[in-house]
C-alpha cells in the first residue's frame, strides 16, 4: 500500500513537471504544475503516515525512507514558498528533483515491504532525524532556485532572450532573494537537527554527527561571507547547488 | 439606420494637418452633442488623440450626415484637408472601430493608450446624452472585443522601442523598478527617453552628468533627479543599479576597472549597463564581470524589431477575431 502511495506520487510530480515544461515551450505560464505538485504531496503524505504508523515514528530507516522523506519536504517548502513569493517555473524545475528522489526511493531493496516498529524512540533522536531531513528540503529548494538563476544568468549574458523559459523565469533580484532566504531557513532547521543530534542518545561511531557538523558549518560559513562581504549571484547559487549536492553525497556515504 | 466612421490619421495626414481638426480632450462630449444639429444624425461619438480624429456617426441618414460634416469641417478648416479624410460605412465602420481599440490603427501596433482615450471619447458622449441604442452597444462591444484581442493574443507582447526593450531588461533584472537607481552618462535625447521609461516603471534616484554640466543639470531637473559633475560620476556608481549611457566621446567613457573598483562597495549586487551611444560608450569587456549585464544599442533594437514583427505577425489573429464578435453583434446600420 504504501508503495503504491509513493509510485502515485511520483507518477503525478512527473506529470506536473512534464505539463510544466511543454506549457513553457509552448511560451506560456505552467497554471496546473502547482495542482499536479498539490496531489502529489497528499500521496507522499499517504505514504509518510503509512509508513510512520507501521514505524511507530517518523519513517526515516533506510535510504528509501530518508529520501522519500526529503522529496515531501522539498515539496512542502515549494508549496509553501512558491505561490507566497510567485516563483513561476519553481514548480517546473523542482517537479524533476522530486521524481528522481522517489524514484530512487523506489529502487528495489531501498524500501522493506514490512518495516518493523523503531524499538524505544527516542525524543531527541525523532528531533534530529526529522529536523534534519526537513531542512534538506529547504536547501534543496534553495538548489532549485539557484538553478533557475544560472539559466536565466546565462540567457541575460548570452542575449539569448527569445525562448519560454526566458520570458516566464522570475526575476533575477527574485531569484537570489529566494535562493537566500531558504539557505537561511535551511541553515537555521538544520542547527535544530544538529544540536537534536548532540543530544541524542549514541549509538556506535560518530562520524554521522561529524558529517552533519561540516555541512552546516559549510552552510553557516557561505552565508557568513555573502551578508558580510558579498558575493555575485552566479557564485551564490552555484555554491548553493554544489553544496546540496556534495552534503547529499555525503550522507549518502556516512 | 446608417453607421458611419468619418476620421483621419496618422496613415493619412501628416501632423501640420492632424493638428487642425484635433478636439480638446475635455471637449470631446460637446463636440459630439454639437454634431447631433446636423440633420439625419441621431448618435454620435467624437475620438481625438495625437494620432487621429475620427467621428463615429449613426442615425438614418448618416451617410449624408457625414458628407455635410466634410463640407462643414472644410469650411471652418480649409478644403485642402479633404483628401486626408477616410470614411468607412456599416460593418467596415464597427471593425474599424474594434482595430482601432485593440491597437491595431495605431502608430506603436498594440498600443494599450489608446483603449482609455477611446473609452474616455465615448464617456464623454454618454455623459453629453450623444449616444443611444447603436453607438452604445457598438462601444461597448469594441471595447470587448479589445480586451478579448489583447487577452487571447500576443499583441502587446515585447516593447517595440528602445526605452521599452531597456525597461524590460531592467524589470527581468530587478524585478518591480521601485527603488532602483539610475545614473544617465550623456544628456541626449535617447538617454533621457530610457531614462524618462525606467522613471515611469517606478525608478526612483536619477543622476545625470555630461561634460555640459548645464545640460545634465537640465535633465536632471526634468527627471526630478541630481546633476553630477562629469569627472565625479564614478563616485555614484557604486549606489546605481542602472547605468545608462549615451555619450558622443570617440572612445569607451565605462572602462572594466571603473566597476571593479566598486563592486565590493556594491556587495556584488546585479549592474544593468545600457550602452546607446554610436560608437560605444562602455567597453564591451565590462559585460565580462560576473554580476554586470550589458546591452549595447545593436541588441536593443534587435529585440524592438523583434517585438515588431511578432506583433504584426499577430494582426491576421486579431482580425480573425474582430469579424468572429462582430457577428455576434448583429447591430442595425451594420
Amino acid at each position: 500500500m504504501d508503495r503504491w502511495f509513493l509510485i502515485a506520487a511520483t507518477a503525478l510530480a512527473a506529470v506536473g513537471g512534464v505539463a510544466g515544461m511543454w506549457s513553457v515551450s509552448k511560451g506560456i505560464r505552467s497554471r496546473w504544475t502547482v495542482i499536479w505538485m498539490i496531489a502529489a504531496f497528499m500521496a507522499q503524505m499517504g505514504f509518510l503516515s503509512v509508513r510512520g504508523e507501521a514505524r511507530g515514528a517518523c519513517p526515516l530507516v533506510g535510504l528509501g525512507e530518508i529520501l522519500a522523506f526529503l522529496a515531501w519536504s522539498l515539496t512542502f517548502f515549494y508549496l509553501a514558498v512558491g505561490p507566497a513569493y510567485r516563483i513561476s517555473l519553481l514548480g517546473v524545475f523542482t517537479a524533476p528533483v522530486v521524481v528522481i528522489f522517489q524514484a530512487v526511493a523506489l529502487l528495489p531493496g531501498q524500501l522493506i515491504a514490512d518495516p518493523p516498529r523503531v524499538p524505544g524512540t527516542d525524543a531527541w533522536h525523532e528531533t534530529h532525524a526529522a529536523m534534519s531531513v526537513l531542512s534538506y528540503g529547504a536547501l534543496a529548494l534553495a538548489a532549485v532556485a539557484g538553478v533557475m538563476f544560472l539559466v536565466l544568468d546565462r540567457q541575460l549574458k548570452d542575449h539569448h532572450l527569445k525562448s519560454g523559459l526566458f520570458r516566464n523565469l522570475p526575476p533575477v533580484r527574485e531569484l537570489l532573494k529566494s535562493t537566500v532566504r531558504l539557505l537561511w531557513l535551511g541553515v537555521a532547521l538544520l542547527s535544530i537537527g544538529v544540536f537534536a543530534g548532540f543530544m541524542m542518545p549514541r549509538q556506535g561511531g560518530t562520524a554521522h554527527l561529524i558529517a552533519a557538523c561540516a555541512v552546516w558549518l559549510s552552510y553557516v560559513g557561505f552565508l557568513a561571507i555573502k551578508q558580510t562581504r558579498g558575493l555575485t549571484g552566479r557564485r551564490t547559487a552555484t555554491v548553493a547547488v554544489l553544496l546540496f549536492v556534495v552534503s547529499l553525497s555525503v550522507f549518502a556515504l556516512v | 439606420m446608417e453607421l458611419v466612421c468619418v476620421g483621419l490619421n496618422h496613415r493619412t495626414a501628416p501632423v501640420e494637418v492632424r493638428e487642425r481638426f484635433a478636439v480638446p480632450a475635455g471637449k470631446l462630449g460637446d463636440s459630439a452633442k454639437r454634431l447631433l444639429e446636423i440633420e439625419g444624425l441621431e448618435e454620435s461619438v467624437v475620438l481625438s488623440t495625437c494620432n487621429r480624429t475620427e467621428f463615429y456617426l449613426a442615425g438614418e441618414q448618416a451617410e449624408q450626415a457625414a458628407a455635410e460634416l466634410r463640407r462643414r469641417l472644410a469650411a471652418t478648416h480649409g478644403a485642402d484637408s479633404d483628401p486626408h479624410w477616410y470614411e468607412h460605412h456599416r460593418i467596415s465602420a464597427a471593425k474599424h472601430l474594434c482595430r482601432v481599440v485593440s491597437g491595431l490603427d495605431s502608430m506603436v501596433l498594440g498600443e494599450t493608450e489608446i483603449f482609455g482615450q477611446a473609452k474616455e471619447a465615448y464617456r464623454q458622449a454618454l455623459d453629453a446624452g450623444a449616444t443611444s441604442g447603436v453607438l452604445n452597444r457598438l462601444f461597448q462591444r469594441a471595447f470587448g472585443v479589445g480586451k478579448k484581442v489583447r487577452t487571447d493574443t500576443r499583441i502587446q507582447e515585447g516593447a517595440t522601442s528602445v526605452a521599452g526593450a531597456a525597461v524590460e531588461l531592467a524589470e527581468k533584472i530587478f524585478g518591480k523598478l521601485a527603488g532602483c537607481r539610475v545614473i544617465v552618462i550623456g544628456a541626449g535625447e535617447m538617454s533621457r527617453q530610457t531614462a524618462q521609461a525606467l522613471v515611469s516603471r517606478g525608478a526612483t534616484s536619477v543622476f545625470v552628468t555630461n561634460r555640459s554640466f548645464d545640460k545634465a543639470e537640465q535633465l536632471a531637473a526634468e527627471m526630478g533627479g541630481r546633476a553630477v559633475h562629469f569627472d565625479e560620476w564614478q563616485a555614484v556608481l557604486a549606489g546605481v543599479d542602472v547605468v545608462i549611457s549615451s555619450t558622443s566621446a570617440p572612445h569607451p567613457v565605462v572602462l572594466p576597472h571603473h566597476i571593479e573598483s566598486v563592486r565590493r562597495v556594491r556587495k556584488f549586487r546585479p549592474l544593468f549597463l545600457i550602452d546607446i551611444a554610436v560608437p560605444r560608450d562602455i567597453d564591451p569587456a565590462c559585460g565580462d564581470i560576473e554580476e554586470v549585464y550589458l546591452y549595447d544599442i545593436d541588441t536593443l533594437e534587435q529585440l524592438a524589431d523583434e517585438a515588431r514583427t511578432r506583433r504584426e505577425k499577430q494582426i491576421i489573429e486579431c482580425d480573425r477575431i474582430i469579424d468572429e464578435e462582430l457577428k455576434k453583434l448583429n447591430l442595425p446600420g451594420t
